[in-house]
């Protein structure tokens, strides 16, 4: 909270007369740091003030968001009641209407259209147990194949290439507390200095302890400036990248054969590809100097560990799954992985980014990582909730494909859950204009979002000071967040309200729950045997623990804290390597005469997601209160583009204006562009519809886009 | 529990600094027994090299003295030298026949002076350079004699030449090998070493090996295998030394070239430790201090049952301690084919730089002339670390560049979390003494959240302590009158209630009797603050609203019918016209904030002027907010200036009559034409397709500034708050005559924004501004 500095007593504040200490977990990125929010009440005004806790992972660490995390909870603009349009305007109802209004509309679209017309939207900020009960909300309540979520445009990625290369995707292959003692970080695509800040401590104790940090983004940021060599790639390119990576790894044999020998599959072919390639042209694709690809590829390998994390900057591409394929793929080639301080690291960018994609809400997938296509799983799940096999639907699609089958007339409902897929989703007046077909648009939200906007009926949701709750974090961690913060008005917990629609939708004996823990306590069985294995955790070890690293398959067992020191989770406990073509099969934009830069998108420091929470905190809105483009100088001169004006950025999908900043350290070709703001200043209206075709992440790092000055 | 006996033996600095490790980690876990051979408590050998230049005295340079052993309850023995150690009974037995038992046993032998087995070595005044008795006699030759020869061209013989120089003697260095300080040195940075010591006047005898001291009793000279001869008056010898291991090796401990210990620094005997340059680790053994006190913070450790790591072994490096002689040495610096070099020689700066590298890594280096760099280096060698393009710069640089916080003005942010300036922490650092980022983070909060800036801390604090430094925060009071701060000054004035201007003086001590120019009408302003009721002598007169005049330097009136926003009617400009006529007014101007102003009025005629013109007339004398200028006047663009038009008149209503630090001067564009000017305003409104840009921290005056972008609000009710918030914020926190700008780069932007953005602030701040304004206005009233 901020302090006014104010000179006369006149003004200055009361005396405390009380104060409440609440314990919980900042919402704001999957660090997860634990902190008490505490409430000083005078006479007159309650003010707050948070302060970190002691833990394995932030170890009481906290950022800027964290401190003021509360802002946007205590907000007066949060909903207290549930909100129905008439006539364009929300007008507030009670809870019965609600809910019946959802089992009136909902019953109707099924009956006409099918029980797959609706779909369920989901999030990776909610807790594992409400992702899990949104899953099987989805399944079991509506019977529809169409659930997925907002991870798919955050995490997808990294998931399917781990899934793909290990045979498990867990976050970190080991613990936070190795990276100190790694030789080599290679820092990919990923801005932890602002979207993960209370990290950044781990890595600069290695810079400390001699490690050689190498960081691969387009543009400098607080996170490269920490490196030893920061590779100032082409967007897009880092599949050709990570090939000119390869290649010299293996013309200096600075490979572990006995480790490929012994624990890969697949070597030879990514061996003859790479040689194929000539690093001259991968110099001249990727823009990245050879000296410093070859001085990047020889310290990684010849240093005797290493580990490699990756984000967004190299997952949202269309070819996204391949490029982080090509990132494990060194560390296979170089045995830097399963042991001491050598392993990979997906850095989630989501509170909830781990959890939320193990249980369920994840379109092709079911509790414990498992596959809702597999048959073995099918009807263990199926066990679980007590229904039948064949009465569980099949897979159904990725979230921005949900939207395409919305705007084709085959989906009618929606009901979304703590997300703002118009913001947040490629062409994003595309998906506005979609979401505005639908006969019936539920959204459970805390605040009237962007999309929220758009919705028949809003259901008001607690915040994270209020509901308790599981949370997986950047590492595989399973936390406990305790809440017990006062809830606003008439606001219920996200998973009281899929039980009460559930209720009334005539499903209420398989969503009997009473509390977190319960949902808790089905997840562990349902999770038993399964990739992601919960079933040793209780909430008395989370607390006692202080969180657990899954697989923890029973309660006896401590947690897993490194992964594949043996073997890796395919059945021939082998890891699979495999070619990744530096060009990839969905072409990317590359600039043309009419569209000549690039632009990509990231986070700022004081904001989350599409801001819809940050920007109503006035701290955090206080940093960052609107978009940006940052562009080089001598870009800007040739656009004529001063510094601090308003620019419009256009692409073939759409325009934004924004306010232009100078910076020597950005790619003369690129511009960069923020995405935490919505309607003109939001920068997916840019972002073309094509997905990757592995994992349907859709392409947010890479657009052609054009630039103009508005006009004085 | 009893205490358990440990002996030390050993009183040199390797040892106790153990001891000194052990009574940290546990006070009272030992009873400890010294035995020293030297008659002395502990002292610093280092510094002998010090004694013998002449810099420090003998007494100087005792670490421990008496009191501090006793303190400890640490038994000394000095003088006493142990002969044997019987590991079976745990005993050790003294020359002087004395025999102590003990449960843990530590040795600290240290070296002893390497003296060449030649012929005369025994003479009068051949010396070794050990000890402070060595020093002592060094000290009364010096006094009779003329002639040294120092043997050894090493670091020691150097040092030790360098002191006889000092002491006023004559000194020939004897090297056996063809250059200085082979073992530390290549032959570039030696020729560069000798040429520099020859200037200081040592005179080199190289690739000479000394075959006989020659002389009677006493030295008189050396003969060399050659057959030439040298003659001297004293003889110093200082070709090395050798670990002082005899005992120990008697007494049936494992040794070397030393004894043989561990990671814990254990013997191969249980309970007996050993530590210092008698060690020899991984099969080397150190003669320099860190590696040494490294060692025996380790001992220290696990003789108390600390957990820890275990001794890694170090990178030594050297350094002469010769005055105006910048020489610095590490690791392998002899290149081979497996390594690479870059090689810096700069004859005539005397500056010389070479760094070996293998795969990237730097395994050594010699440095000569400018050694700066040599932590860096030695960082890099003990890390193992990579070395980056920017390191190398570093190295060859020949001065160390700026740092990037130097180049940070003192109100940037530090601490973005906690919005800490530069400046805050070098005052907290200067004010409080700190001199860690630990203590800066306790103090200021700076780091204390994410620790991002924790780097930036660190480089703040060692910029601080360079000799680069010069930034001062200086007290700055409010005028040459009082020792007071502005800030201190309204503190006392709300503690004691002060209520007018004499008061203030006669009860915070004024210097002056009646204050000056600077500090009356800023009291006044405060008073005005503290007690909105408090009367002041009004320059102008006002009576109300449509009665109102400034007074002029002449004697005569000024008036400015209002126009809100910059808007007028015929009606009103026939008025105007016909009191202009009426009354003979010699002066109409038109304001640049689009207002018409009468100069030259006679005070005898405002009366009826008020009453003929009855139009509402505005009083924007001194310090206030002044007229706002808008864009309605602006003939380049055709843009809707309604919006603009009607918030200029809402605020400007508002504000009226309303005392600030400074003129707010302000300005709102319906357009991004920005016809009013508003970026060089203290604040600017831009009205755009999003809502209202604003600008604050303009001026238009003699240093023209342009304004910074304060936020953008998407409402007309949201830039109304954010105004009005912003003016009594500026009211309440800015010293008096404080420019809008210079109040801003003082409290700083962001947290201006923290404040208006968080709505309940903004009201209360509302709410404020509104209450100072009836009050004023009441005060107006009854003024006149």
């Amino acid at each position: 909270m901020t302090e006014m500095l104010l000179r006369y007593f006149r003004k200055r504040q009361q005396q405390v007369e009380t104060e409440k200490v609440y314990d919980t977990q900042c919402p704001f990125c999957s660090m997860q740091c634990k902190m008490q929010l505490i409430e000083q009440s005078t006479v007159t005004r309650k003010t707050y003030k948070t302060v970190g806790k002691d833990n394995p992972t932030s170890e009481g660490r906290l950022c800027i968001k964290g401190l003021n995390a509360h802002q946007h909870a205590v907000h007066n603009d949060r909903i207290k009641h549930p909100l129905l349009k008439v006539n364009g305007e929300f007008v507030r109802i009670s809870w019965d209407e609600a809910i019946n209004l959802i089992k009136e509309k909902f019953t109707e679209i099924q009956t006409e259209h099918g029980n797959n017309a609706l779909s369920v939207y989901g999030s990776a900020t909610i807790t594992n147990e409400e992702a899990y009960l949104l899953g099987k909300f989805a399944r079991v309540a509506l019977g529809t194949r169409y659930i997925d979520y907002n991870g798919r445009l955050c995490m997808s990625a990294a998931a399917s290439a781990a899934a793909q290369t290990f045979g498990m995707d867990r976050g970190f292959t080991n613990t936070i507390q190795e990276i100190p003692h790694s030789r080599c970080l290679i820092l990919a695509g990923t801005n932890v200095a602002e979207c993960q800040p209370t990290i950044m401590p781990y890595f600069e104790k290695a810079k400390e302890n001699g490690s050689f940090i190498i960081a691969i983004d387009p543009r400098e940021t607080a996170t490269t400036k920490m490196a030893d060599l920061h590779l100032k790639v082409k967007p897009g390119m880092d599949a050709a990248l990570t090939n000119g990576l390869l290649k010299v790894i293996l013309e200096e044999n600075l490979i572990d054969e006995q480790f490929i020998a012994e624990r890969v599959n697949g070597f030879n072919e990514v061996r003859e590809y790479v040689a194929s390639l000539d690093l001259e042209e991968i110099s001249e694709q990727t823009g990245v100097p050879l000296d410093q690809i070859k001085k990047a590829a020889t310290v990684f390998g010849r240093e005797e560990s290493g580990m490699i994390f990756t984000a967004r900057g190299i997952e949202q591409q269309t070819d996204g799954s391949a490029s982080v394929r090509n990132f494990l793929n060194i560390l296979l080639a170089t045995g830097k992985i399963g042991k001491e301080y050598s392993g990979y690291g997906a850095v989630t960018g989501q509170g909830n980014g781990q959890g939320a994609r193990e249980h369920g809400q994840k379109a092709d997938q079911l509790p414990g990582y498992r596959s809702i296509e597999n048959e073995e799983h099918r009807n263990y799940i199926a066990d679980v909730w007590g229904i039948r096999e064949q009465d569980l639907p099949r897979k159904g699609v990725s979230a921005f494909e949900m939207i395409q089958k919305i705007d084709e007339g085959e989906i009618k409902g929606m009901f979304l859950m703590c997300s703002n897929p118009v913001v947040s989703n490629p062409s994003a007046e595309f998906v506005k204009k979609a979401l505005e077909k639908l006969d019936f648009f539920v959204a459970v939200d805390m605040f009237i979002s962007e999309s929220a906007r758009l919705a028949d009926l809003i259901l008001p949701a607690t915040s994270y000071l209020e509901t308790p709750g599981t949370m997986t974090n950047v590492e595989g961690r399973v936390t406990l967040r305790e809440a017990s913060f006062p809830i606003r008005g008439e606001a219920k917990h996200d998973w009281q309200i899929i039980c009460d629609v559930a209720e009334a939708l005539g499903k209420g004996e398989y969503f009997a729950f009473s509390s977190p823990e319960e949902i808790f306590n089905e997840l562990r069985v349902a999770t038993r045997g399964g990739i992601a294995d919960y079933s040793g955790i209780t909430y008395d070890r989370l607390r006692e623990e202080k969180g657990i690293l899954w697989p923890c398959p029973d309660q006896d067992h401590p947690g897993t804290k490194r992964l594949f020191g043996q073997e890796f989770a395919h059945a021939d406990g082998k890891a699979k390597m495999v070619v990744v073509q530096s060009e990839p099969e969905i072409p990317k934009e590359k600039p043309t005469e009419e569209f000549p830069l690039y632009l990509t998108t990231g986070r700022v420091m004081s904001h989350y997601l599409t801001g819809v929470q940050t920007r109503k905190s006035s701290t955090l809105a206080a940093r960052e209160f609107e978009s940006y483009m940052e562009i080089h100088p001598s870009t800007a001169e040739k656009f004529h583009i001063k510094d601090n004006t308003l620019v419009k950025i256009e692409s073939k999908r759409g325009s934004i204006v924004v306010r232009s900043k100078w910076s020597q350290t950005i790619r003369k070709d690129t511009v960069f562009v923020p995405f935490h703001w919505a309607d003109s200043q939001n920068v997916n209206r840019l972002v073309s519809k094509k997905l990757d075709p592995t994992c349907r992440m859709p392409g947010f790092k890479v657009s052609a886009v054009k630039i103009s000055p508005i006009a004085n | 529990m009893k205490k358990k006996k440990l002996i030390l033996i050993g009183n040199g600095m390797a040892g106790i600094n153990c001891i000194e490790e052990i009574l940290k980690n546990n006070p009272n876990m030992f009873d400890i027994t010294v035995f020293g051979s030297e008659p002395h408590f502990n002292y610093n050998r280092i510094m002998l090299s010090t004694v013998l230049q002449g810099g420090t005295k003998v007494e100087d340079i005792t670490l421990h003295n008496r009191a501090w052993y006793d303190s400890n309850g640490i038994k000394l023995y000095t003088g006493e030298t142990v002969v044997k150690v019987d590991p079976d009974k745990k005993v050790i037995r003294t020359d002087k026949d004395r025999e102590v038992s003990y449960d843990k046993l530590i040795f600290a032998t240290g070296s002893v002076p390497f003296v060449l087995p030649i012929p005369g070595a025994d003479k009068e005044g051949v010396v070794s350079f050990r000890t402070i008795e060595d020093c002592q006699k060094m000290i009364n030759i010096s006094k009779n004699h003329k002639k040294a020869i120092v043997i050894g061209g090493g670091l020691l013989g150097l040092e030790a030449a360098r002191g006889l120089l000092n002491l006023g003697m004559e000194v020939d260095v004897v090297h056996i090998a063809n250059y200085l300080m082979e073992r530390q040195l290549d032959q570039t940075a030696a020729k560069m070493l000798q040429q520099e010591l020859e200037k200081q006047g040592m005179n080199f005898l190289l690739e000479k090996e000394t075959e006989e001291i020659i002389g009677d009793s006493r030295v008189e000279g050396l003969r060399f295998k050659d057959g030439s001869i040298v003659s001297a008056d004293a003889v110093v010898m200082a070709v090395g030394v050798r670990p002082n291991v005899q005992m120990a090796k008697d007494s049936g401990l494992e040794t070397n070239r030393a004894i043989v210990v561990n990671d814990y620094l254990q013997t191969s005997i249980p309970d007996i430790y050993a530590v210092g340059e008698c060690v020899e680790h991984r099969g080397m053994v150190y003669g320099l201090v860190k590696p040494l006190y490294e060692q025996g913070r380790i001992l220290a450790k696990h003789i108390c049952g600390i957990e820890e790591n275990g001794y890694q072994g170090s990178t030594l490096s050297t350094q002469l301690k010769i005055s105006g002689v910048d020489v610095f040495s590490v690791g392998q610096f002899h290149a081979d084919e497996t390594s690479k070099t870059i090689t810096q020689y700069d004859e005539l700066a005397g500056i010389y730089k070479k760094i070996v590298l293998k795969e990237d890594k730097v395994i050594g280096s010699v440095m000569f002339g400018d050694t700066k760099a040599g932590n860096k280096l030695l960082d890099m060698i003990s890390k193992q670390k990579v070395i980056t393009d920017e390191e190398k710069m570093f190295v060859l640089q020949s001065s160390s560049q700026d740092s990037q916080v130097a180049a940070m003005e003192q109100t940037d942010l530090i601490c973005n979390c906690n919005g800490v300036t530069k400046g805050t922490i070098i005052e907290a650092c200067q004010s409080q003494e700190l001199t860690t980022a630990e203590e800066v983070k306790k103090c200021t909060k700076a780091s204390s959240a994410c620790g991002g800036c924790k780097p930036l801390v660190t480089d703040l604090l060692a910029y601080m302590q360079s000799e680069d430094f010069d930034e001062v925060i200086e007290k700055e009071t409010l005028c040459g009158c009082t020792t007071l701060t502005d800030e201190e000054i309204v503190t006392e004035m709300q503690l004691r209630s002060l209520h007018s201007i004499n008061e203030v003086m006669h009860e915070l001590k004024w210097r002056t009797e009646d204050g000056c120019p600077t500090c009356r009408p800023a009291l006044q302003y405060y008073l005005g603050m503290i007690y909105p009721e408090y009367e002041t002598k009004q320059e102008s007169l006002f009576i109300n609203e449509r009665m109102n005049a400034t007074r002029q330097a002449d004697g005569t009136y000024s008036l400015t019918p209002q126009m809100y926003g910059g808007l007028t009617n015929a009606e009103e400009l026939r008025k105007v016209a016909d009191v202009v006529e009426k009354y003979q007014i010699p002066n109409v101007a038109i304001t640049s904030e689009q207002r018409l102003h009468l100069t030259g009025v006679r005070k005898e005629d405002l009366e009826s002027i008020w009453k003929d013109l009855d139009l509402p007339l505005s009083s924007t004398y001194g310090n206030t907010v002044q007229n706002i200028k808008t864009c309605i006047g602006e003939t380049v663009c055709k843009c809707d200036k309604h919006d603009a038009l009607r918030l200029a008149v809402q605020i400007e209503k508002k504000t009226d009559y309303l005392t600030t630090p400074y003129r707010v001067k302000m300005g709102i564009s319906s357009c991004m034409h920005n016809g009013a000017g508003s970026t060089t305003k203290d604040i600017g409104i831009i009205q755009f397709d999003r809502g209202w840009e604003v600008y604050v921290g303009g001026s238009s005056g003699r240093n023209a500034r342009t304004g910074q972008l304060l936020c953008v609000a998407e409402t007309e009710q949201e830039v109304y708050e954010i105004i009005i918030g912003f003016i009594q914020y500026y009211r309440e926190t800015a010293k008096y005559a404080e420019r809008s700008w210079e109040w801003i780069d003082r409290i700083n932007l962001l947290h201006i924004r923290e404040v208006l953005f968080d709505s309940e602030l903004r009201q209360q701040l509302i709410e404020a501004l509104e209450s100072d304004s009836y009050q004023n206005k009441q005060v107006l009233l009854s003024n006149k």
